[in-house]
């Protein structure tokens, strides 16, 4: 098929304005101001799109939400791709840009919004000095800025360069730190759509790149013929990103309702070296890791699907593991991770996420007892659902998953205990914290 | 009145107002405490601590029709949410209900309070919170009784970092729970405290110049949850357990802060009971459960070196020699019956009601009615009296739809806890109007600022009324105009009062709570010296017409004004009651008494907002010193003036039946309490921190003359003729918090906080003179010894105008606004 | 003040253009910051502090929280690896282990020459060009310890040159 998103990968120089605009660039933007405000959200309703950040809320219901009747509202797009394993939004940006620039334009014209802040994570460095550029092209060809394409209509384009902090991709943390503000959750309510909730106190949709991307295709297309791709609840394509243990790890644009066995073996090109598959993340480090079993490869890449099978479809970054991979490991440097990403404001989790990651590195030493692996469930369940916001559950997971689909592994290292106590294990806990 | 919403908790249908936190709520109706380590009453919730976790849902109701939904008994049907929910980030609404008592609840406040004691260090035996301890308290509460981290996991980190002179940070201890760094940011608006790092890498820190920069860093250790922020002053200094609690009132300011003052006997006071700290007490209408660092700190000087022990005589020689009370009482009595009624007295704003109701009678009684207030500087208490804010006012309601005028004052100066609390109401949307000749740090919160020309603050008070201003303070529902003198003559600030009190009577803000005036007055009993006859126009007649004996009390009149050595000199007899050894008792008084100060007796004081409020005994007496309404009635008696008092309350009784303003007060009515909202102090310290409920009485407000619904009529309000400088500068005295003064001087751990001598000069004027940022110069005014000061030419003073502090060198700063000259000094 | 240099008032300007807010200026500056001393020194967050007319305690806060600002001096190269999980099943533990053996540092150490400062980092969404890191901030991926050495004789090589 050809991609809706990863267009680079059909036509090389999409990233430049007079090609995409040959390829029929902004003509979605342009449609949509054809249409009232309310036709647009309509519009994106219908198409069933999906958060792509994560969650997978509804778009359009989201952008229904801003109360039409505040002068000031903001979009703002979640670009700190910062999740382990994900880089889908980054080569969005790289070979794509003009399409996440026309599909923010859509969402600010639908709230009828003031201005776009593209909120990039700091290592985006070059990427976003670059997205300058493409915004300044869009600017000059009067796509930004005063009175869009003579509708009356002003709004402006930002990029916003965050500086390291995995939390900022929260909304909430996304919106403090664009106010210059340490990147920690807020309470809610009031939600970012609400008048006090969002960007400055004023009405937000904060939407994730990937998501954005999908828009000007739907406004071209119409929600039907977006509706027909992937499955009824799960629709559009989806980018995946692969990575780990697989010849060709990589983003990989597919309808969704594609198996995990398809995605990886077909297009990934299946565990390098002949080895078997153990182990697969499917969201990065925060969603549940599932053991590769024949039932888990066959499982549909939906939301409803893989959430029956104990796990979730997130961000869609799956990080494959082979048979020689310990489990143990892994829970401890995804803890790493998360202690590391803490932003300390809610108790569970900054005390939570040092204490596991104390523990673990004594079972990764070989210096702790079974019990020790009892607390640490014990002490990732109590992390669980007590915390402002989902970093609490994500640096859970981890533990609560590894043990309970792998715990043979944590079983071999605090056997090893009784023989050598002091001895250290093979793979030795990432350098530093 | 309020809209009321019903909610359940524990089973139990409670009417609330709406628009309540939750925590507040349970707490207030439901007697349920709620535990909390970073939801403080007095800020904005962040649920971050995450103890209040509480089971949160609502009672369904049909879509369709809006009936409740019952269930298959006939209850109403609540819709559960799935999760626990934090209290403290939810505000009451019809049909809310919650659990606190489930084992779900209990198993999550278990949980919260095991990940704190994860890292925290446990050293109770040690630390300073030990005995009253949220943390302490909570985990023997709800805590898992058990450890499960492993000793050696547990973090170790810096345990003493000074964050500033006053306030040391334990890093081990602090939960991370923000209290601190909110109440700066908040409540005081000094954003000096914030967090590093991330995760549980999480540290306060602060980066302020000096450092932790604030007159309020005391409260951050009442509000702090565990032992991380202590005092210098108290640290390591009694286990809290070991205090006894005496209610007092800060003597520094008109504010008249309610204060408890932690007592124990002490092997360092000769076993005496000595004040260990000062700590807040809860009254609302006054200051709710805060004080200035000055209050907290300033204590010292209850038992400095130079407070004076013993009754003094000067004989021939001139020299002093201690007596007995007995000789020193006739040796005063000899000279005042030498002077028949030549006599008059000058009585300071640190003395008790009852002090100078007795200095009036001693005066009375020998046919003298000339009793002076100290320091002259500030009329305004008489129109107070007429149109003062109003009974039951509390600046704490004021917000949105009222109005605040602050002129000629440097609140953050004068009056700390008064600008804490109006700049809240700035904050909650009342509009402030900041009028002055020169920058304040009150202007910082400011929605408009009006800088006038120097003297002219009544020219620009007319002025007002053409301007936009106006209609933001004729319409504002509630408006309270805070009056202070500074660049005012005693005239200029009598009509200035006067001007403000018209604003007042013509806007219709007088007679009713949270409207009228607040006039910024010296010390913490000058609203008393106005109700019991002393009046600074008394003293500035006495300073010219200089009678044969004067007595004056608890007055600096030679560290106060620099002429006051030349206009004494013509007085032929000084008596002297006085807490200290230095200053006019040791250079001209004739007798000496020693008398306790505010710690050692039993008074009352009525503050800037006429509030009557009573203090208690607290420390143990210096040497032989006696309560001044003691010292004065007991020479009142061997003047033949009748029997002395035997007790401040008894003298208290006297001044009810003869006062009018007093009529109804007692020192038992003074003692009343009620229960307070928000309710802290309690057992459950974690509420509102270590702030101390009230048990030595809320006191008794003083009805204004419009509050009894007297007709006030328009006040004269000429403005005051501008200073003739014939070509000097003029020279305006004003006023800083941290200062050299004999009340706080003793307090040393300040020291480093209190500037050199400095005179702010304009950069025009300093040009002009020579001078540059940080010369020595020499400020000369008539009849004064000259005062050497740094000049700081850094933009603070208006052309034509020099700004000098009062009371940061030995020698006095001008009294009032006069003109001088100023010159660099040579060396 | 060196943000007052005028090779950053374009820069400056463009910063506060943004945003409603001054504040939110705060971490465009503090990068600028970091561009003139090459970390965020004292002088650096004073002068941010009073151009986002903020308290410097505020701006350190900030600076603490974010891990790109460097609150150290740092060499000329800020190498920062990648060593989070889908990196290291490709081998960026060792790769790391290597690099610092070969500059002879520890986790976050500079080199004595100050040309390189090594530290491990978490995920920089690369993960299927790993290993990889990022030298002030710009992306170097697909790496392995041959490349690397190369790399680095380069750089000491401009930098000997640079000296003479």
């Amino acid at each position: 098929m050809t991609h809706i998103l990863l267009r680079g990968r059909d036509i090389p120089d999409i990233w430049k304005y007079d090609v995409y605009v040959e390829n029929g660039g902004y003509e979605a933007f342009k449609k949509a101001l054809s249409l009232e405000p309310k036709a647009v959200i309509d519009e994106v309703k219908a198409s069933n799109l999906r958060g792509r950040g994560g969650a997978g809320f509804p778009t359009g219901v989201k952008w229904g939400f801003i109360p039409q009747s505040e002068p000031v509202k903001y979009v703002a797009v979640n670009a700190d791709e910062s999740e382990t394993g994900t880089f889908k939004d980054r080569e969005i940006l790289e070979t794509n840009p003009h399409q996440l620039i026309e599909g923010a334009l859509i969402c600010a014209w639908a709230i009828q919004a003031t201005a776009v802040y593209i909120y990039l994570r700091g290592e985006f460095w070059d990427v976003a000095h670059e997205l300058d550029k493409r915004i300044e092209e869009a600017r000059r060809a009067g796509f930004v800025g005063q009175n869009i394409q003579g509708t009356g209509w002003s709004c402006e384009v930002y990029t916003h360069l965050g500086a390291g902090a995995y939390i900022c991709g929260e909304e909430s943390a996304l919106l403090n730190s664009l106010e210059g503000k340490l990147g920690q959750p807020r309470v809610r309510p009031p939600f970012p759509a609400q008048k006090g909730g969002g960007l400055y106190g004023e009405p937000t949709v904060v939407n994730n790149v990937e998501t954005l991307a999908n828009v000007p295709w739907i406004i071209t297309n119409g929600a039907a013929e977006y509706k027909k791709i992937g499955t009824e609840q799960s629709a559009g394509t989806k980018i995946f990103c692969v990575s780990g243990h697989v010849a060709k790890p990589g983003n990989y644009e597919l309808p969704m309702g594609v198996t995990l066995r398809e995605l990886l073996y077909e297009h990934a090109g299946g565990v390098p070296g002949g080895k078997a598959m153990k182990a697969i993340l499917p969201s990065g480090g925060s969603g549940p890791i599932i053991p590769a079993t024949d039932a888990v490869l066959d499982t549909p890449l939906t939301y409803e699907d893989m959430s029956k099978i104990g796990s979730i479809l997130g961000s869609a970054s799956i990080i494959v593991m082979d048979e020689t991979v310990d489990i143990t490991w892994v829970a401890a440097k995804v803890t790493k991770f998360f202690k590391h990403e803490s932003c300390g404001k809610c108790t569970p989790c900054r005390e939570g996420t040092y204490w596991l990651d104390k523990v673990l590195d004594r079972i990764m030493a070989g210096q702790a007892q079974v019990s020790d692996i009892e607390l640490i469930d014990n002490v990732a369940k109590n992390m669980q659902g007590v915390t402002l916001c989902a970093l609490g559950d994500f640096a859970a997971n981890p533990i609560i998953y590894t043990i309970k689909n792998f715990r043979d592994d944590f079983m071999q290292h605090v056997q090893k205990a009784d023989i050598k106590p002091a001895s250290k294990a093979r793979q030795a806990a990432p350098a530093g914290d | 009145m309020t809209n009321t919403v019903r909610i359940i908790i524990n089973d139990q249908t409670y009417d609330v107002p709406a628009g309540m936190n939750l925590v507040d709520a349970a707490k207030w109706y439901a007697n349920d405490d709620i535990p909390v380590f970073c939801y403080h009453p007095k800020m904005e919730p962040v649920g971050m601590c995450r103890m209040c976790l509480v089971e949160m849902g609502t009672i369904e109701k049909d879509r369709a029709t809006g009936q409740v939904v019952l269930d298959e008994n006939g209850q109403s049907k609540v819709r559960w949410m799935p999760k626990l929910q934090t209290a403290c980030t939810t505000t009451v609404s019809d049909g809310l209900v919650i659990r606190t008592q489930t084992q779900q609840v209990q198993d999550a406040r278990q949980n919260v309070v095991e990940f704190l004691l994860t890292s925290h260090p446990l050293d109770c035996p040690i630390c300073d919170k030990g005995g009253e301890c949220p943390l302490q308290n909570l985990t023997m509460e709800h805590g898992p009784g058990v450890s499960r981290m492993a000793f050696s996991d547990k973090m170790r980190l810096d345990k003493h970092v000074p964050l500033g002179d006053l306030i040391f940070l334990d890093e081990e201890r602090c939960i991370q729970c923000a209290r601190c760094v909110r109440f700066q940011d908040e409540v005081v608006g000094d954003d000096v405290l914030a967090f590093h790092e991330r995760g549980r890498s999480l540290q306060i820190i602060t980066n302020s110049e000096p450092g932790f920069d604030t007159y309020f860093s005391g409260n951050t250790t009442d509000i702090c949850p565990v032992g991380a922020l202590t005092t210098a002053d108290f640290r390591f200094g009694a286990r809290p357990w070991e205090l006894t609690e005496v209610p007092s009132i800060c003597p520094h300011c008109p504010v008249g802060c309610n204060i408890s003052l932690s007592t124990r006997l002490d092997r360092d006071f000769g076993g005496k009971t000595l004040i260990k700290r000062v700590m807040p007490r809860q009254n609302e209408q006054v200051n709710e459960i805060w004080i200035c660092d000055k209050g907290r700190f300033g204590h010292h000087f209850s038992r400095s070196e130079d407070r004076l022990e013993d009754p003094l005589v000067r004989e021939r020689s001139g020299r002093l020699f201690a007596k007995s009370w007995t000789d020193a009482l006739a040796a005063a009595a000899e000279a005042l019956k030498a002077a028949g009624s030549d006599v008059a007295a000058i009585a300071g704003s640190g003395m008790s009601n009852e002090d100078l109701w007795a200095l009036r009678q001693l005066l009375a009684g020998l046919g003298s009615r000339r009793l002076g207030a100290w320091p002259p500087t500030h009329a305004g208490a008489e129109v107070v009296a007429q149109v003062g804010v109003g009974q039951g006012t509390n600046l704490g309601q004021l917000g949105r739809g009222d109005a605040v005028l602050v002129i000629a004052s440097d609140l953050e100066e004068e009056a700390p806890i008064w600008r804490l609390r109006l700049k809240q109401a700035a904050d909650r949307g009342a509009f402030l109007l900041v009028m002055n000749a020169r920058p304040t740090r009150m202007d910082d919160f400011a929605a408009q600022t009006i800088h006038y020309e120097t003297g002219e603050a009544v020219q620009a008070l007319l002025a007002l009324k053409d301007s936009d201003a106006w209609k933001q303070l004729a319409e504002a529902h509630n408006l309270v105009i805070v009056a202070g003198a500074e660049g005012l003559s005693l005239d200029g600030s009598r009509a200035l009062a006067g001007a403000a009190a018209n604003i007042l009577l013509e806007t219709e803000h007088v007679g009713k709570p949270n409207s009228g005036l607040l006039a910024v007055l010296p010390g913490a009993n000058a609203m008393g010296l106005h109700y019991l006859g002393f009046t600074p126009a008394a003293t500035l007649d006495i300073m010219q017409n200089p009678p044969k004996v004067l007595i004056v009390t608890q007055a600096d009149l030679l560290l106060d004004d620099p002429t006051a050595a030349h206009w004494l000199a013509k007085v032929e007899t000084i008596i002297s009651l006085d807490l200290f050894a230095s200053g006019l008792t040791q250079q001209l008084a004739a007798v000496a008494l020693p008398i306790q100060s505010f710690a050692e007796r039993d008074g009352s004081y009525v503050n800037g907002e006429r509030r009557v409020q009573r203090f208690y005994t607290a420390q143990g007496p210096m040497g032989q010193a006696l309560p001044a309404w003691q010292a004065l009635s007991r020479l009142g008696e061997q003047l033949g003036q009748g029997t002395a008092k035997l007790s401040a309350a008894a003298v208290m009784v006297e001044i009810a039946q003869n006062v009018p303003a007093f009529a109804g007060v007692s020192f038992k009515e003074l003692a009343k309490v009620e229960r307070q909202y928000p309710d802290v102090g309690g057992k459950d310290l974690y509420y509102g921190g270590t702030a101390y409920r009230n048990r030595g009485g809320l006191g008794i407000q003083i009805p204004t003359a419009a509050d009894q619904g007297q007709t006030v009529a328009r006040f004269e309000a000429a403005a005051d003729e501008p200073p003739k400088t014939r070509g000097k500068l003029v020279i305006v005295p004003s006023v800083r918090l941290y200062n050299r003064e004999r009340t706080f001087r003793p307090s040393a751990l300040v020291h480093a906080r209190v500037p050199e001598a400095y005179a702010e000069i304009n950069s025009a004027d300093a040009k002009k003179l020579g001078i540059q940022d940080g010369d020595t110069v020499e400020i000369a005014i008539q009849n004064a010894p000259a005062l050497r000061v740094r000049a700081h030419v850094n933009g603070g003073a208006p052309k034509g105008t020099v700004i000098v502090p009062r009371h940061l060198s030995d020698t006095a700063a001008p009294l009032a606004v006069t003109v001088g000259e100023v010159s660099k000094a040579e060396g | 003040m060196a943000l007052s240099d005028k090779k950053y008032s374009q820069r400056i300007e463009a910063a506060f253009a943004k945003y409603p807010d001054k504040r939110s200026a705060v971490m465009p500056l503090l990068y600028l910051a970091q561009e003139e001393y090459g970390w965020v020194s004292p002088e650096g967050i004073q002068e941010v502090a009073d151009l986002c007319d903020m308290d410097p305690t505020q701006v350190q806060s900030i600076a603490g929280f974010y891990t790109m600002y460097s609150e150290k001096p740092k060499g000329k190269y800020w190498l920062q690896v990648c060593t989070d999980l889908a990196c290291a099943l490709r081998g960026a533990d060792e790769f790391y282990e290597e690099l610092k053996a070969e500059l002879g540092v520890e986790d976050g150490g500079t080199t004595e020459d100050g040309l390189f400062t090594v530290e491990h980092v978490m995920c920089l969404a690369a993960c299927d060009k790993a290993p990889m890191l990022q030298c002030n901030f710009h992306f170097m991926e697909n790496l392995d310890m041959d490349k690397m050495r190369a790399w680095i004789a380069e750089k000491r090589a401009e930098a000997a040159k640079a000296k003479k």
